[in-house]
């Protein structure tokens, strides 16, 4: 699946030619398969593992706008994933609010936060800001575990899903395939539409070099706090869904750092900075992720941590931009990245 | 009264530790601008180390110490060498993945070998105290604090008296001019970790004879380590001593007065306000702020 969106966009008339029309093809017969996989060759199990797939395609989509394109490696995504499931469980729990009316609201919360410590935290820079943002989410998950009046505290909130109480009728499986799936798509539209604007060229000025895009007349602030609340949009909603999708949320799995390092393995791995290469990371991590779970229960998260070590020293520019280089050097070497980056 | 002077001697005893802990984090980020996301399962391993040694062979666990520490110290020196070097250009999101990783692996290596339960290290002199007064100082807990105290010091006087810290110190302020200067920066870069590793070994080894431990605390011990060398400012040793009895301090005071874990909250958000207002933290310099590797 190429980007996903190259479809639907408006791409002007210049720009339909036959490479244009193959790749639109091929992303509206990739929309077609997916859409019509569960009904024909699923099973319900596997619903849940490709809905968990997109998920993390909507995480790493996130984060690939304010640590692949501005350049900024926040460590506390998870942050807004927490705050948009608990936006929605305690709406639904607490008010009855259906699941259609939460989902925006939980939107709006990631973007709100997003903006409030985006403002004072995205002046800093490099690990600085790595570990405020990281600060800020182990500090909220904090704030909801002793908030136990309206969160439940440590031993979780559970979303009325079933019989008389239920808001919102429970979607099962299939269900929340599609609900993911759309996220994933709207993640991947929004990343390729930012990456071919103003905005998106701005970002990667700031990335390159902050005061360089400053001084060639860059909003640098104003730039930077909208990838950020662009990523806490789409953080939050993957959160909310989540949410009604697992019914009962802890405060430790809701804001569990284990979230953020994912997305942002999988953005980096498959090629932060691009559109495609979060959705390549994505999927390759988090289908290897489920098999070794089945295959190697006890070994699991020891293989994994072993294969985050191999795939950022042999592929630190990421799967996308290895892939280019191969092609346009016609020759396949790990090692040249290796010695791009050793001492 | 009692109660706050008791508590206070309890946050200024587990500071002792806490810096010494912290130290080395502290070190690496200050000499290489990496953030070692592994330091709290270095910690862990010193422990384990010191642990096995006693039960297994009935060694002393001062002795069991020093073995951790050596053993860390080489094994350090091989991650950096070979390892993490290997990235060290890179942009700097890679070395926090990079000891990600490592800290996933060795933490579930500990579990798969050690499994997940408790465990400590007995001492001797364990249950005995100091009474001051209606204060009392657990021996145990004194010891441990002149032990770290007394490396920490020690790594000051090596980084300020000797050419290999200073040579540290030189790469650390500018890697291309400690490089004309004759400093093998490979092989500094090794010796930087190797000590930070260590250091991290014989504060986990210090630990496992005061306290409980678990494969489950890598990540307190690293997070911890982020908040005192971020208040301490980075790669400075005696910010580190102070940071750590601070963050001791309060701690216990907290523990003392507040209860339940809102005081996580409160430290987290101390931490990122130091941060957005000083982010060469309380007594530190700006060291990375415009640098060009070379």
């Amino acid at each position: 699946m190429t980007s996903a969106s190259s479809a639907t966009a408006p791409v002007g008339l210049r720009a339909v030619g036959p490479r244009q029309l193959i790749a639109g093809a091929l992303v509206l017969g990739g929309l077609v398969v997916l859409v019509l996989l569960p009904q024909y060759f699923l099973l319900s199990s596997e619903q849940r593992t490709l809905a968990g797939v997109f998920m993390f395609v909507a995480l790493a989509q996130g984060w690939n706008l304010i640590g692949g394109f501005a350049g900024y490696p926040s460590f506390g995504n998870v942050v807004f994933f927490g705050l948009g499931g608990y936006t929605t469980a305690i709406l639904m729990a607490k008010s009855g609010v259906p699941f259609w009316v939460a989902l925006p609201i939980s939107a709006v919360v990631g973007v709100v936060f997003a903006v409030l410590v985006g403002l004072p935290v995205l002046r800093l820079r490099g690990h600085y800001f790595a570990i405020a943002t990281l600060g800020v989410a182990e500090g909220m998950r904090e704030v909801v575990v002793n908030l136990d009046g309206l969160t439940g505290g440590n031993s979780g909130i559970t979303v009325p899903a079933v019989g008389a109480e239920a808001v919102t009728s429970y979607p099962g499986n299939t269900g929340f395939y599609f609900y993911f799936l759309g996220l994933a798509l709207l993640a991947t539209a929004v990343v390729w539409q930012v990456s071919r604007s103003r905005f998106g060229y701005g970002l990667r000025a700031i990335a390159q070099d902050e005061e360089a895009a400053a001084a060639a007349g860059i909003n640098t602030t104003r730039l930077k706090v909208a990838a950020f609340a662009l990523a806490g949009l789409l953080t939050a909603l993957a959160g909310s869904i989540y949410a009604f999708q697992q019914v009962t949320i802890y405060p430790a799995r809701l804001f569990s750092v284990d979230i953020t390092v994912l997305m942002v393995v999988m953005a980096v791995i498959g090629g932060s900075g691009t559109v495609i290469g979060p959705v390549i990371g994505a999927v390759a991590l988090q289908f290897l992720s489920e098999w070794l779970r089945t295959h190697y229960t006890d070994l699991h998260t020891f293989i994994f941590g072993a294969i985050i070590v191999v795939a950022v020293v042999l592929l630190p520019m990421g799967i996308v931009s290895f892939t280019r280089e191969s092609i346009a050097q016609r020759r396949i070497s790990l090692l040249d990245t290796v010695r791009a980056y050793r001492l | 009264m009692t109660q706050f002077l008791q508590a206070t001697v309890n946050g200024l005893l587990q500071g002792g530790l806490l810096a010494l802990v912290a130290v080395g984090f502290s070190l690496v980020w200050g000499v290489m601008n990496i953030v070692n996301l592994a330091h709290g399962a270095f910690v862990l391993i010193g422990s384990y180390i010191a642990w096995k040694l006693q039960t297994g062979a009935d060694i002393a666990p001062l002795l069991g110490m020093v073995v951790a520490a050596a053993a860390l110290f080489a094994g350090g020196y091989v991650i950096q060498r070979y390892l993490i070097n290997l990235v060290i250009n890179a942009p700097i999101w890679m070395t926090l993945l990079l000891t990600f990783g490592l800290s996933l692996v060795l933490v579930n290596g500990l579990v798969l070998l050690f499994t997940g339960d408790f465990r400590s290290i007995h001492t001797s002199y364990g249950s005995d105290s100091l009474a001051i007064g209606d204060i009392r100082i657990p021996y145990g807990r004194l010891i441990a604090f002149v032990l770290a105290v007394g490396f920490t010091l020690a790594l000051v006087w090596f980084m300020d008296r000797t050419r290999l810290g200073l040579a540290i110190k030189a790469t650390g302020m500018d890697r291309g001019a400690a490089r004309l200067m004759g400093v093998t920066v490979r092989r500094v870069y090794g010796l930087t970790f190797a000590i930070a590793a260590g250091l991290a070994g014989a504060a986990g080894a210090i630990y496992g004879t005061v306290d409980t431990f678990s494969p489950a605390n890598a990540g307190i011990f690293t997070l911890q380590s982020f908040v005192i060398a971020v208040l301490g400012g980075l790669g400075n040793m005696w910010g580190a001593l102070a940071g750590g009895l601070l963050l001791g301090v309060v701690q216990a005071w907290s523990g003392q007065y507040l209860g339940g874990t809102l005081i996580n909250a409160v430290a987290f958000a101390v931490l990122v306000t130091v941060l957005v207002i000083r982010p060469a933290g309380l007594l530190g310099k700006p060291y990375y702020e415009a640098r060009v590797e070379v």
